[in-house]
């Protein structure tokens, strides 16, 4: 039937109920039969940000190498999975995959991130029929256990699922009772939770965004050292990933927190003595350029199909050799990177700026250091908006092109100041604000990236151009890139000047002058 | 949802086989698949594992959506329900000529589980009386068992005059031969024969089997319990035939 009126139910098992104790229970109204069983290992994997049990599904990697999604009300219910197939061991992003429904949903929550494992264990499957003397099955039960590698024998934890069969609702209670004598319990969390509760799996979803609580009144430089001492935090856990080359994005986040940190230092500046924000500066600097070259890397080697897709068929290949040079460079400076990172020095001095920050930075007074945070939120995010409002004012289609690349800089920089401050405001209004500031970002990025990315082919064209026994394919396909990405360059331009004259509007002169106030 | 049903005017042809057979290889292919044993002995439901029901009622039969789906047990195998049989089911006739419209009651009924079921597969007793005149009106396809010998043959002439004369769509019914014994000379004269003289006969043939009789102490379907046997690839071979003729537009 379709739409059936019984439905499953899942109850956790006690620790002091042994397998024997639990069928004999069945026993003394059913004929319990032992039906399908399967014992493997297996591997829950997510992304870093946890992108998939936010998604309220859990995917497991099974030992014959196929991913499952599984969906929270039908957890290690392989019929009700999404099965991705078999796949390469080492495949562990969406596009490694083949096409499937399952790929289609990963690579929403996926995006640029990897699979990664969170949880190696042995599941244990066994299937029982619970029937009448003539054979037929009443009830259908399910017993689930997990344990870890090391100790296989004790499991933790052991779920009971009982599925009804149509027409047989007393007998399915009759099971329900029996599960209850024995001391079996409904889950109190919900199941992915519970699952993962049990299995001491926490998970803990990451985004570079801090989310902070700062007190309007509390002294600038402790509110400032706050926000650094969580950026740092942020920063160090991506350490790992990088030095793992997980994905690409560990790196991004990785350079987000420490050009964050370097814009509280600068952007309030006000709050240290100025000698200790050159020192800073310097410091958090060298630790952001270090990651320079790897992340162009990159960016190039993730954008290649689009630029594939920018020249004509016939000179595509062309571009091969370029594409293979950008990944025997990635190669040698992830591993450049892994040793920096990993290195005793790189620890010991973000250890120590770390300490510098962990109970509010210890230093002379300034003007500002002990003034109320919120003060000094308005007084930076009004002067950052009216620098780039008036400069959008003045933006015309001669303006140089480093004008507005200036502006997105600024935007940039209102950008950080949100980030650290939108607690201490209305939080709608800051929403508005900030979905303003974002499609502005959005348009002046994409023209700053094409910018720098016509750059930096002309710089390897040029390169090219001098190398004894030059290859004339690639450079007839770079010269065409070189060209499309100017054309697209100029045509988002208008696109930028359209979005700055919406930016600088009165409406929104009016919103930004509302929202970043002191409220009394 | 498509009806198909099993009938025939003689007894002891193979309905309750093919029923049960059928029924299983439509829910293996996917199909959530309702088996109704309207035979009042009980057999398909026997197959099955499920007794006869105790309380010895019917009215639900012809009633209330909410009353028939209490009375349907899901069977041992997924996508596969059973409405049982029981005694009572023999004073169908009598209950239906007490009601209105009295030869619909059975497709009205069905109609009520079209969003229940893909397919529903009536084994219906062996007579021609009120009962398989509701069959006839409501079934997309009537199978028919016929064994390769002159009696089956003659029963099986009776069911296309009675259709002629009672106004039934013809086209619904569709004979297979069942029971064949491939070493009986006078069986596969009348399979050439009948072929000859009906071009409606399936190109499925299901043989005469052990393994068919042996049902009985197996309590599945053949295709349960010996899937790589003759027996059981026969049956699935005229449930692929049925497929294809159920989706074909001349049918």
């Amino acid at each position: 039937m379709k739409s059936s009126q019984l439905s499953e139910s899942r109850y956790l098992l006690p620790e002091n109920i042994t397998k024997k104790d639990f069928l004999d229970n069945f026993g003394q109204s059913f004929t319990v039969k032992a039906a399908k069983a399967s014992n493997e290992k297996f591997t829950i994997v997510d992304s870093f940000e946890w992108g998939i049990y936010q998604a309220g599904m859990l995917a497991i990697r099974h030992q014959d190498n196929s991913i499952r999604l599984y969906k929270e009300n039908s957890l290690l219910d392989s019929d009700a999975s999404l099965d991705i197939g078999k796949i390469n061991a080492r495949s562990r992003f969406w596009w490694d995959f083949p096409d499937s429904p399952a790929r289609e949903i990963l690579k929403k929550i996926l995006d640029l991130r990897a699979l990664y494992p969170v949880f190696n264990g042995l599941l244990k499957i066994e299937n029982y029929n619970l029937e009448d003397q003539d054979g037929k099955i009443l009830v259908m039960c399910q017993l689930v256990s997990i344990a870890s590698p090391e100790k296989p024998r004790t499991p933790l934890m052991r779920q009971v699922k009982l599925v009804p069969v149509t027409g047989y609702k007393l007998e399915n209670q009759q099971a329900i009772d029996l599960l209850a004598q024995l001391g079996a319990f409904k889950p109190s969390l919900k199941p992915l939770d519970s699952l993962l509760g049990a299995l001491g799996v926490s998970p803990q979803p990451y985004t570079v965004k801090p989310k902070l609580r700062l007190s309007p009144d509390a002294p600038a430089r402790s509110s400032i050292s706050i926000i650094i001492a969580i950026m740092i935090e942020k920063q160090r856990l991506t350490e790992q990933g990088v030095i793992k080359d997980i994905d690409t994005e560990f790196l991004h986040h990785f350079r987000v927190a420490t050009r964050m940190i370097r814009a509280a230092i600068v952007q309030l500046k006000e709050v240290f003595p100025a000698p200790d924000v050159t020192m800073l500066k310097d410091r958090f600097g060298a630790i952001g350029r270090e990651t320079n070259r790897l992340r162009d890397l990159d960016v190039f080697i993730l954008d290649k199909h689009r630029y594939m897709g920018l020249l004509p068929a016939s000179l595509r290949d062309g571009l091969l050799p370029m594409f293979d040079d950008f990944e025997q460079a990635r190669s040698q400076e992830v591993k450049r990177i892994a040793q920096w990172l990993s290195s005793k020095a790189y620890r010991l001095e973000i250890e120590e700026l770390q300490a510098l920050f962990q109970q509010g930075y210890s230093a002379i007074e300034t003007e500002w250091s002990e003034k109320p945070t919120i003060e000094l939120a308005v007084n930076k995010i009004q002067h950052r908006y009216r620098k780039i409002q008036k400069a959008a004012a003045k933006i015309t289609h001669d303006t140089p092109d480093d004008d507005i690349h200036s502006i997105r800089i600024d935007c940039k920089k209102l950008r950080y100041l949100l980030y650290f401050f939108d607690g201490l405001f209305n939080k709608k209004q800051v929403k508005v604000a900030g979905n303003h500031l974002k499609a502005l970002q959005d348009r002046l990025g994409i023209f700053n990236d094409l910018s720098v990315q016509g750059e930096f082919l002309e710089n390897y064209l040029n390169e090219e151009e001098h190398k004894a026994g030059k290859d004339i394919l690639l450079i007839a396909s770079l010269g065409g890139l070189i060209s499309s990405l100017n054309t697209m360059h100029i045509q988002e331009r208008e696109n930028c000047i359209r979005e700055l004259a919406i930016f600088s509007n009165e409406e929104n002169r009016q919103l930004f002058k509302d929202t970043f106030v002191i409220q009394s | 949802m498509k009806i198909i049903a099993s009938y025939s005017i003689k007894g002891g042809v193979g309905k309750t086989a093919t029923s049960v057979n059928l029924a299983y290889a439509a829910a293996k292919a996917g199909n959530e698949t309702l088996l109704i044993d309207l035979d009042p002995q009980g057999a398909s439901s026997f197959y099955f594992r499920i007794g006869h029901s105790k309380k010895e009622k019917s009215g639900y039969f012809f009633g209330k959506k909410n009353r028939l789906l209490k009375h349907i047990k899901g069977s041992n195998y997924k996508n596969l329900d059973i409405l049982p049989a029981n005694l009572s089911f023999r004073n169908f006739d009598i209950m239906l000529s007490n009601m209105s419209k009295s030869k619909r009651r059975l497709k009205e009924m069905l109609a009520l589980l079209r969003d229940e079921y893909d397919l529903i597969i009536l084994d219906c007793p062996p007579s021609i009386n009120l009962l398989a005149e509701n069959v006839f009106y409501a079934a997309d396809m009537i199978l028919v068992p016929v064994i390769p010998t002159t009696l089956s043959e003659l029963t099986f002439e009776q069911l296309l005059t009675f259709f002629d004369k009672n106004g039934y769509k013809k086209k619904k019914i569709r004979p297979f031969f069942s029971m064949a014994q491939s070493k009986n000379k006078l069986h596969h004269e009348t399979i050439r024969d009948l072929d000859k003289r009906y071009s409606v006969f399936m190109k499925s043939i299901i043989g005469f089997s052990a393994e068919i009789e042996r049902m009985g102490l197996h309590r599945e379907p053949v295709l349960a319990y010996s899937t790589k046997k003759g027996a059981a690839q026969s049956y699935r071979t005229l449930f692929n035939e049925i497929v294809k003729t159920l989706s074909s537009k001349k049918f």
